[in-house]
């Protein structure tokens, strides 16, 4: 293990280092897991220099409190929970500075950097916490997070600071339209329901998680149940009540609801910042 | 056998209509095929009952459609491999579920009776999936095809043994569900940390597609 960098004094609402995910292994029933809003996370790896695959830490909306135990480098970026240090730039920690993220103001999930990366156990090729699967632990109060060696971050020559383009940076309260392709099963629903899907606004209902997001609006006609098949991360599938489901990255590999289509993956990290009230659309591609 | 697309990277195949020891040996000729071969681009397959999803590298293959009719011809001939015959592996139950008297009681018959029909076969397992290394296993008697509960459980714990619709299957982490429970093993069907420290990371399935399997009644 490399040398330690933050000591989690209180892990708030839930936080889990992530990646980019564990693929391949859907057909041993094991989602692929990584960070919920890939966008964030990336620019938090990249304000570093990192890799694009150096694990993050992905905090739940708020309540977390670290320590920092070393002089190091991170970046903070994702949803807005007041966080003690500036957000979406390259930072400089000193040694006991804690870094807290007090009231979440907007989106879901934080993610936090380190200089070269986080380090934690992989499981199947990947140190993406999936706990109900036993694949690594959310971090707990006194858990020390240490970070990789590989690299050492440095501010280029004359350079003040290093920031993410504000256009870069999201107001996850108000997201576009979501983009969407058919899925399997577009052919089995009525005009009259795939138009209710579009044309309606639907409301991110608070039953929303690492496994899947629950939206609320007019229901659509429900269709009976398929023979379960497998499902990729952002199909809209349409259970018995008729109240869509959107399939997150922790989510089942197989699945017996009738799909009306996938959210473009760029648009499942929108998805996944909306918290529970926030109004989304969709719209058809092609 | 024909496909659909799914999203832009991936292709759903349809090897057949039914599910069976029939639609098994295709899914198990095609996963073959696809283990041995992989076609360029290709990041993983995922097969199920009747349905085998395909998922491409959009960097190497930015249209998968366009490969899917050469696909579709080869799965043809790799679905007529025969099934092969895999040791017999025992699960040991005990017959002590939630939903067992239920299940017993719906069906007009003796707990005594469906623990009997169920013991009987040797399940093939058709596919893994919902959880990690979840056996779906056919085919039940249809004496005791019994639908799901109509509210989920909020936890059902690892080890658990339910049927669920048609089929019979074991819970391999605490999770919510909504099959019958009948009763449990102490066998770990999916394990993190079982195997060599270096070893194959699949030796966490203790089951993979296509064994066959048995459950035996202990007390």
């Amino acid at each position: 293990m490399g040398p330690k960098v933050f000591e989690i004094l209180e892990p708030g609402l839930g936080a889990t280092l992530q990646d980019r995910g564990r693929p391949g292994w859907r057909r041993f029933g094991v989602p692929p897991s990584g960070a919920m809003d890939d966008h964030a996370a990336h620019w938090a790896n990249r304000l570093l220099d990192n890799a694009p695959d150096a694990p993050v830490v992905e905090f739940l909306l708020q309540g977390a409190k670290l320590r920092a135990l070393s002089e190091t480098w991170i970046a903070v970026t994702g949803a807005d929970a007041e966080a003690s240090v500036s957000t979406w730039r390259a930072v400089r920690t000193n040694e006991d500075d804690v870094l807290q993220f007090p009231a979440s103001r907007s989106g879901v999930w934080v993610y936090l950097a380190v200089e070269s990366g986080f380090e934690g156990p992989r499981w199947l090729g990947s140190a993406s916490v999936y706990a109900r699967g036993r694949l690594g632990q959310p971090a707990a109060s006194g858990s020390v997070l240490c970070r990789a060696t590989n690299t050492c971050f440095e501010l280029p020559r004359g350079v003040a600071g290093r920031v993410v383009d504000w256009h870069e940076r999201r107001d996850y309260d108000s997201p576009p339209p979501l983009r969407v392709q058919r899925a399997p099963q577009w052919d089995l629903f009525s005009e009259t329901d795939r138009e209710l899907f579009f044309s309606q606004e639907w409301a991110v209902s608070s039953q929303s998680d690492r496994v899947g997001y629950r939206l609320t609006g007019r229901p659509l006609k429900p269709l009976a149940p398929i023979l379960s098949e497998p499902v990729l991360v952002g199909s809209i599938q349409i259970p018995p009540d008729g109240q869509p489901i959107v399939t997150m990255r922790d989510g089942p590999t197989v699945g017996g609801y009738p799909k009306l289509g996938l959210v473009e993956a760029a648009d499942v990290s929108w998805l996944s910042q909306c918290r529970p009230g926030v109004k989304v659309r969709f719209q058809l591609l092609f | 056998m024909n496909w659909v697309s799914y999203g832009p990277n991936s292709l759903l195949f349809r090897f057949a209509e039914q599910v069976g020891e029939k639609a098994l040996s295709r899914q198990r000729g095609i996963a073959m095929d696809l283990e041995r071969h992989p076609p360029a681009g290709l990041v993983e397959f995922v097969p199920a009952y009747t349905t085998i999803l395909l998922v491409f590298d959009p960097k190497i293959v930015p249209e998968p459609k366009h490969a899917a009719e050469a696909l579709l011809e080869r799965f043809e001939a790799a679905g007529q491999a025969r099934l092969q015959g895999t040791a017999i592996k025992e699960i040991p139950v005990r017959y002590d579920g939630e939903d067992l008297e239920t299940l017993a009681r719906g069906r007009s018959m003796t707990v005594e009776q469906v623990c009997e029909l169920h013991c009987a076969p040797v399940y093939r397992v058709y596919m893994l999936g919902f959880s990690p290394g979840f056996p779906y296993l056919g085919d039940l008697d249809p004496r005791l095809h019994t639908p799901r509960l109509a509210s989920p459980r909020v936890n059902v714990r690892a080890g658990s043994v339910a049927i669920g619709g048609g089929h019979t299957g074991i819970y391999t982490v605490d999770s919510p569900g909504g099959w019958n429970i009948i009763g449990h093993t102490p066998l770990r069907i999916f394990d993190p940390v079982r195997g060599e420290p270096n070893g194959p990371d699949d030796a966490m399935f203790w089951l993979k597609p296509g064994d066959r399997v048995r459950f035996m009644r202990v007390n």
